[in-house]
């Protein structure tokens, strides 16, 4: 009877504790969408930046003409003379993603624009990657663990800056379907289910259509498979769970277009075929040793070790040769970059040339994954107490991306999600403890209740202790006591005052601390989360939203807003010819596509560094040479960003010596030297006579004198060499 | 008979070699540019890595013949007293331009390319005259000899800086560039030689079997989380304090103030760039409020004293709190971001 009542109520908590946390998740997915708003808000709906034009370009074309036409677009109005197969070279995730949305939306009748859909994608779907970091979280370390790591995930500053609304790209989907191929991994892992490997299969391709850091999957898992063999882990579920991703993983990785035979081809996937062979391998190992008795099986290791060996280093030198027989071994320029970081740097200007390819700095780190920083030690020991395969898997999915982050500080993006879920562990666990320590000792409570609190919690400790000895998770996954954990305090208070009273009690020692150092700690703790929101506010609000398609600048005299970019994009839409071509550096390309219309030389598809060093070349040559280069091009118009007047200090003058390098890489007459005085890059009176003679000099200068009669730049801070001098070759 | 052979030519040649410093280089038609060539083929096949060592007497013995000869010299002009300073890089050039040497020499070795460029090198302590000579006034300095150079300083044609910064690679170009010869594919030794390699390989193989016993007992080092738990948060910390930053940038641990030089800084303002103190500072503040915490929720639970507890987590707590509070006043310096709670009042 009593067993019963205690049934009844422990559902009833059940029930309460998945209402509540809906609603908590609700709100988490509320406030990851709307902390991505400040840049509508406090701009416009627009698309920001670079890269974002030309997703949203391809979008539109998508949307218009159908995905077959998509499929085989071969998009004429870049690259010229060269053009680009679109549909063959782009991820088309993202693409499809926003134009499924699209096209949903418009069969229910709600007419939104195309590009009203592409602006809020992002907010969209980082709160989708909050719910699925809850539900891998919860996979690891029990539902509260989950619900603290997805509020942290909604608003870490470091994916907010890749998924501001209107920030269209890659990203923005890739985070999301990255977490989720790893939450069914887990979720395979711990239940040994084919449908979540087959499902895991699926999320892995949806990863792979969306963005280029799926290596970075391919890559874990496997290592994440070896450890666990190499550790003693290895159980079916750990088959089924890998087995399937290969093989369906890779099926379907090379149906898309971008990556195709490279599924198979490049060594960044030769790791998982690798760990493929030796999951066999020791599958047939285990599975004689299940049906041969102790004395016959140590024969038979001998045997399947003698043979396994042999077959794995036939497999290994065929993969060495097939590695050493390619110029760059195999792997890409930005993998090796990776690996040995030195390597972009020293050989491939145009990677090292690109900012978020450089490695970040301590404050990068504050900046960007602010107090989650601290608490990361805290998330990793406390995988480790105990040790069970998903926990592993955490540890090492942190462990790599931290590493990675510390060589690329674009890589602060893969990071993002692993400090949430480490953060929200240490979290969680530290509440638990503090909480449990305030609520037994408070006075007024009896005796009798707080030993039965520090019997439930320890209790779970040897649950999951026994769980992970005896391999059935997906029983524990019911049984787990853990769902005890809420992200507020007080809810948790109020839990383990239910929980105390349905538990059987047995005779074991208070794991508590002391009070009052416990309430202390507790607001400490809560301080720092205080922190961490409004760090995160400041830089939604500040630092990540501003669109740089429109600048503004605050002065004395109020708000200033410039809208040059458009302007000029305007400019050249109404003012030239359909076919007219335009030349810029390749920052612009997708731009002017996308906005002008007009078809460009180069784009920030930087896939021909040929084609980028003419234009480079063009930029640093004399005006003649470089009439003669555009000439041979159709160029009839060159686009410069010049910031000397209003301050703007990412301008074409800032970015020259890149294309003096990019051009000098392939074309040797331009030497870098040749535009440095004494190793100083300057271009005031004491600049050489190359530099003041160049096109990039002439066209951002002509004429500059006649704005203050000084020529004075405002973002160099001086006043410039050559003040009064005539285009010869062109006008302006 | 060879050491006697060479001897005599010394000696024959110390005498023009005065003369020739009156009236630079002028041809000596007096050689037969046969036997030279001969000459250089055997101290080619005397040096082991095939750069001839050059002093002061027989470089303008060799260049006597009349132009155009019949061979391109490339000089690698050396200081032994130079080698201790790192930013020179002597020493490796040294061995990639003798790479290069070795390369040509067993690239070259059936067809008549050979004999058409010689490497040489030149130490300044004996052959201040021919630094001179080239008026090469600056380390490193390599610098090709065509057939044609009639004035060894005006025709030769130095190799630039860019030339030697992809090492042995860049300086083939350069020398297929300007003396129009293949010099084909650089050998470069193997990291390990092949010896080493059957060692290594033998010793795995003979270790695996043992190995994968105990792997399979489940008792190696691998087994033990804490080996595992400790590298973890050393990769963290290692991260976090930006030590790649440092590594790819090379930066000093410290540097000298610029205002005054005899005050050390370790931190440095402005947030594209950190010193290697300050990133393993600021790391260790980072990692340390993870461990602090971590001890407070596993370790000290367990404790049965209550007084070890409550000093304890006192001291973590002042600890976290303090590296909190200094990571952040450190950021809001270097960086100048005032971080304030967001109220849109106007704008």
């Amino acid at each position: 009877m009593a067993a019963s009542e205690g049934a009844t109520e422990s559902n009833l908590r059940h029930a309460f504790g998945n209402v509540l946390s809906f609603f908590i998740l609700l709100l988490i997915g509320v406030l990851a969408f709307s902390i991505r708003l400040f840049s509508v808000i406090k701009y416009e709906s627009v698309i920001h930046e670079f890269d974002p034009y030309f997703n949203y370009r391809v979008t539109q074309f998508l949307t218009k003409n159908g995905i077959y036409d998509f499929w085989n677009w071969f998009d004429d109005r870049t690259w010229y003379p060269l053009g680009r197969v679109i549909g063959g070279t782009v991820y088309p995730g993202l693409t499809l993603t926003a134009g499924t949305l699209w096209w949903i939306l418009n069969s229910l009748n709600i007419p939104l624009s195309v590009e009203t859909v592409c602006v809020f994608t992002a907010p969209t779907f980082s709160a989708i990657a909050a719910w699925a970091t809850y539900l891998l979280t919860k996979e690891v370390k029990g539902t509260g663990a989950g619900l603290t790591a997805a509020a942290l995930l909604a608003m870490v500053p470091s994916y907010i800056s890749r998924s501001v609304a209107g920030s269209y790209d890659n990203e923005a989907v890739a985070i999301f379907a990255l977490i989720f191929t790893f939450y069914l991994y887990i979720k395979t892992l711990n239940t040994g289910s084919l449908l979540y490997a087959t499902l895991n299969a699926i999320a892995y391709f949806y990863m792979v259509c969306s963005w280029g850091g799926y290596t970075f999957i391919i890559n874990l898992i496997p290592m994440h498979v070896l450890l666990c063999i190499v550790t003693g882990r290895y159980s079916s579920r750990l088959y089924i769970a890998y087995a399937p991703l290969v093989v369906l993983g890779t099926l379907l990785a090379s149906l898309v277009p971008v990556v195709g035979f490279n599924a198979v081809m490049t060594s960044e996937h030769f790791a998982s075929f690798l760990v493929f062979i030796v999951i066999h391998v020791v599958a047939l190992a285990y599975y004689i040793k299940g049906i041969l008795s102790p004395k016959m099986f140590k024969v038979a290791v001998t045997l399947v070790l003698a043979v396994g060996l042999v077959v794995c280093s036939a497999v290994i030198a065929v993969l060495i040769a097939m590695v050493a027989s390619s110029p760059t071994k195999g792997w890409s320029g930005r993998s090796l970059s990776l690996l040995d970081p030195t390597y972009a740097s020293k050989y491939i200007p145009i990677i090292a040339s690109v900012s978020e390819h450089q490695p970040p700095t301590w404050p990068s780190y504050f900046m960007d994954i602010n107090v989650l920083a601290f608490l990361v030690p805290a998330g990793i020991i406390a995988c480790f107490l105990p040790l069970s395969d998903a926990s592993s898997f955490m540890v090492l999915y942190i462990v790599t991306s931290v590493y990675f982050s510390g060589v690329m500080v674009r890589l602060m993006l893969v990071l993002a999600p692993a400090a949430c879920i480490m953060s929200g562990i240490a979290l969680s666990e530290a509440f638990d403890v503090f909480t449990r320590s305030i609520k037994c000792q408070l006075p007024g409570v009896s005796q009798n209740s707080q030993i039965d609190v520090g019997d439930s919690t320890s209790g779970s400790v040897v649950t999951q202790d026994e769980v992970v000895k005896t391999d059935k998770t997906e029983d524990s996954l019911k049984e787990r006591p853990s769902k005890k954990n809420k992200k507020k305090e007080r809810e948790r208070e109020r839990e383990n005052v239910e929980k105390a009273s349905i538990k059987t009690p047995i005779q074991k020692r208070l794991l508590v601390l002391p009070l009052e150092s416990s309430v202390i700690a507790l607001l400490l703790l809560v301080l720092l989360g205080a922190f961490y929101v409004v760090h995160c506010v400041w830089a939604a609000a500040e630092a990540y939203s501003a669109p740089s398609i429109v600048l503004t600048s605050r002065s004395h005299d109020g708000l200033h807003v410039f809208d040059d970019f458009r302007e000029a994009y305007a400019w050249l839409s109404h003012n030239t010819e359909v076919d007219d071509k335009v030349a810029s550096w390749w920052d612009y390309g997708y731009q002017t596509t996308a906005m002008a219309n007009r078809t460009v030389i180069v784009d920030n598809n930087t896939w021909n560094n040929t084609h980028i060093a003419t234009v480079g070349t063009a930029m640093s040559s004399p005006e003649k040479a470089a009439w003669e280069i555009f000439q041979s091009l159709d160029v009839k118009y060159v686009l410069v960003v010049f910031g000397g007047v209003v301050g703007y200090p990412s301008d074409d003058i800032n970015k020259f010596l890149w294309m003096v390098r990019i051009g000098g890489g392939v074309f040797p007459h331009i030497k870098e030297p040749d535009y440095l005085r004494d190793g100083q890059y300057r271009i005031d009176s004491q600049a050489t006579p190359t530099m003041l003679n160049c096109l990039m000099y002439k066209l951002s200068y002509y004429r500059f004198v006649e704005t203050d009669g000084k020529g004075f730049d405002r973002v160099r801070g001086t006043e410039i060499g050559k003040k009064h001098f005539k285009l010869t070759h062109f006008e302006e | 008979m060879a050491i006697y052979a060479r001897s005599t030519t010394t000696h024959l040649f110390l005498f023009i070699t005065l003369l020739s410093l009156t009236i630079p280089v002028k041809p000596f038609s007096s050689s037969d540019p046969e036997s030279i060539l001969s000459e250089l083929l055997t101290r080619q096949s005397q040096s082991q890595s095939g750069v001839i060592h050059l002093t002061d007497h027989l470089l303008p013995h060799i260049l006597s013949p009349k132009t155009p000869r019949s061979f391109s010299l490339i000089i690698f002009f050396d200081a032994q007293q130079l080698h201790s300073k790192t930013d020179l890089h002597l020493p490796s050039l040294k061995s990639e331009f003798s790479l290069v040497a070795s390369s040509f020499i067993t690239n070259n070795k059936d067809n008549p390319d050979h004999k058409k460029l010689f490497f040489c090198d030149v130490e300044f302590k004996e052959s201040q005259n021919t630094f001179a000579q080239f008026g090469v006034n600056a380390l490193p300095h390599i610098r090709l000899i065509p057939p044609t150079a009639q004035n060894l300083k005006q025709d030769s044609i130095q190799m630039d800086a860019g030339d030697f910064s992809r090492l042995a690679e860049s300086m083939a170009e350069f020398v297929e560039s300007k003396t129009k010869l293949v010099l084909g594919p650089i050998h470069r030794p193997p990291l390990i030689s092949t010896a080493q390699l059957m060692f290594i390989v033998a010793a795995i193989v003979t270790s695996l079997p043992f190995f994968a016993k105990k792997v399979i007992a489940g008792e190696t080092l691998l087994h033990d989380w804490k080996l595992w738990l400790s590298g973890a948060v050393f990769v963290y910390f290692f991260s976090v304090a930006g030590t790649m930053h440092n590594i790819i940038r090379k930066m000093p641990m410290f540097m000298a103030d610029r205002n005054d030089p005899s005050k050390l800084i370790f931190f440095y303002q402005g947030s594209g760039m950190q010193l290697g103190a300050e990133g393993l500072a600021v790391g260790s503040l980072y990692t340390i409020v993870g461990l602090m915490l971590a001890v407070m929720t596993h370790g000290l639970v367990g404790v049965r004293n209550r007084t070890v507890q409550r000093v304890m987590m006192i001291v973590a707590l002042l600890v976290s709190f303090w590296a909190v509070r200094k990571v952040v006043v450190l950021d809001n310096w270097k960086t100048g971001y005032g971080i304030h709670a967001y109220w849109p009042s106007s704008w």
